[in-house]
């Protein structure tokens, strides 16, 4: 596999407030990496440094062999900056333009490729408009087209579903599920489900620190079924389930909620007994889903 | 299919669309109907009353007599008199306008994150060099229809443009820009600098103002060094006046020489800086 990020012990301060510590991580052709950590963990200025925007204290940054901000890189590492506006004089069309051609598409190509990438948002219709007469969502999504222009290999999103409505957000998490056959992603966002949706890789931040760099194909010996049931039976599901071969433990997450461990070696159709349990009591379930959620794998500790 | 392009060729679709903005924008458009009337005014009540008044020849026999054949008299020299006062105008105005004009080079990109759009798809340096070119083909076309309002006043008196008047249109206007250059420049440092236009034109002003009161300090001791001060940008503009037709070109070479120091200050200060 193509190593498409790799940071090596990158540090950032500013001041005395150390922001990033010793940071090392890569990321891989095809991966989709979720980067979360509460407020001030430092996510930002690890986008800003990803993005070329500011250059670490030390440490080493390279996307696809060159070092961020690279010619190099230009068309082909494409980002949605937080907080960054379009220019009010012109049309988000004109603006959208003029980057396809700031990436070498004539001007032909270049309008082409704005009518594109705005058909991906669902913004053909505000091509003329100037960014102040859009709504904050449509500028958003104006904001996260730009970053689609051309044939991007990476592309880096802070908070890309932030402050939009839950269909164009659902429409944005569709398009970025689609697109990520052939584009690794970066996606910093506080929505935990989404993520999970969206992400096969998290790296997880904390006051300044990788915490956590989990890859939710890793192979395991152990494995997780986490069940969602329609009443809260807890307690008799539990005595039932501890009896099925391969059950290493049973944990009742939240009310309705639990999180199976069990030996895949030991019972390959596990999630087949379960099933079979519990239709033999009669009990009904809501969800039962592979693994761990995105939320156990960070913050069960805590 | 895209090619990366060559800095020379972001610089250029960055230049035309600084000029897009003054053509196609609004707030270009307001530029343009601002600098129609500032320059409606000059013509008429400056410009064209003082033609009248070199054009006598009462008026340039006492001028010759007061400032010697030398020096000033050289203005009855250029081919038309509105020329003349358009020239001494713009010499000494220009460079004030041009601090204003161009001090929102990057200063709302940086305040308004654009900046971080475009750092994904050209160099720095295409966007500070780019950015100046575009500034001063803005200002080159302000310069060419302020500098064809006074070809035509100058023709409306006298009946037609003659050939010298042309040349001398175009030597006024190479001139003109020669001493944009390095204001120009200057304000590409501070817009890199700050995140706000109006702060820009302080610290410039204030800037200037600073490195000239020190320098006359310093002369003030050290005399030897009386020099240092025709390094400050636009001290040429005195002599200049003084000068008509392509021999102004011996002064061309400084501005030239401070707006290459200020363009390179202008992207290191871009490029050190966060977005």
């Amino acid at each position: 596999m193509n190593t498409i990020i790799q940071c090596q012990g990158v540090s950032q301060a500013f001041g005395s407030k150390k922001v990033l510590q010793q940071l090392d991580f890569t990321l891989q052709q095809g991966e989709v990496a979720a980067l979360i950590g509460p407020n001030g963990a430092g996510k930002t200025t690890l986008f800003s440094i990803l993005c070329g925007y500011l250059k670490p204290n030390s440490g080493t940054v390279l996307l696809f062999g060159h070092k961020p901000g690279s010619a190099a890189l230009f068309g082909k590492v494409a980002a949605l900056p937080q907080d960054a506006q379009f220019d009010p004089a012109f049309s988000i069309g004109e603006q959208l333009d003029f980057y396809g051609r700031l990436q070498g598409l004539s001007s032909k190509a270049a309008r082409a490729e704005t009518e594109r990438v705005l058909a991906l948002v669902g913004l053909s219709e505000q091509r003329q408009h100037k960014a102040g007469a859009l709504s904050h969502g449509m500028r958003k999504r104006a904001a996260i087209a730009q970053a689609f222009i051309g044939a991007p290999q990476l592309i880096l999103l802070d908070e890309p579903t932030a402050g939009l409505d839950p269909v164009n957000a659902l429409q944005i998490r569709q398009l970025i599920s689609r697109l990520s056959a052939e584009v690794s992603f970066v996606i910093s966002s506080h929505n935990i489900f989404e993520l999970e949706q969206l992400c096969n890789k998290v790296l997880y931040l904390e006051q300044g620190r990788l915490k956590t760099e989990t890859n939710s194909n890793a192979d395991s010996q152990q494995q997780y079924l986490t069940l969602q049931l329609e009443q809260d039976d807890s307690a008799a599901v539990t005595q039932a389930l501890s009896t099925l071969p391969g059950v290493v433990s049973i944990e009742a997450v939240q009310q309705k909620t639990l999180l199976l461990c069990y030996q895949a070696q030991q019972n390959a159709d596990f999630d087949l007994a379960v099933l079979q349990c519990l239709a033999a009591n009669g009990w009904r379930y809501r969800n039962l889903t592979k693994g761990k959620t995105l939320e156990q794998k960070l913050f069960s500790s805590v | 299919m895209a090619n990366p392009l060559s800095t020379i060729q972001q610089c250029r679709l960055y230049a035309g669309f600084e000029l897009q903005r003054l053509w196609l924008t609004r707030r270009g458009l307001m530029t343009l109907a601002a600098t129609a009337v500032i320059w409606f005014f000059l013509l008429r009540y400056a410009i064209a009353p003082a033609s009248d008044l070199i054009s006598a020849d009462g008026f340039q026999q006492f001028f010759r007599d007061v400032f010697g054949s030398g020096g000033l008299t050289q203005l009855f020299a250029w081919p038309a008199p509105e020329l003349a006062v358009y020239w001494v105008l713009s010499l000494l105005i220009l460079p004030t306008f041009c601090l204003f004009f161009t001090a929102n080079q990057l200063c709302s990109d940086l305040e308004r994150g654009t900046l971080r759009f475009l750092a994904l798809r050209s160099s720095r340096s295409s966007i500070v060099l780019g950015r100046f070119a575009g500034q001063m083909l803005v200002q080159g076309s302000l310069i060419l229809l302020t500098l064809a309002a006074t070809l035509s006043l100058a023709a409306w008196r006298e009946g037609g443009i003659s050939l010298a008047m042309l040349t001398a249109a175009i030597v006024i206007a190479v001139n003109l820009l020669l001493v944009l250059l390095p204001f120009t420049a200057l304000m590409s440092c501070f817009s890199a600098m700050v995140r706000s236009a109006r702060l820009a034109v302080s610290l410039a002003i204030v800037s200037l103002g600073l490195v000239f009161a020190l320098l006359s300090w310093f002369i003030f001791y050290f005399p030897d060094y009386l020099f240092l001060m025709g390094y400050l940008p636009g001290t040429q503009v005195l002599q200049l006046i003084q000068l008509q037709g392509w021999i102004t070109l011996q002064h061309a070479l400084l501005p030239l020489a401070q707006t290459a120091v200020l363009l390179t200050a202008a992207t290191l200060l871009l490029k050190r800086r966060m977005l």
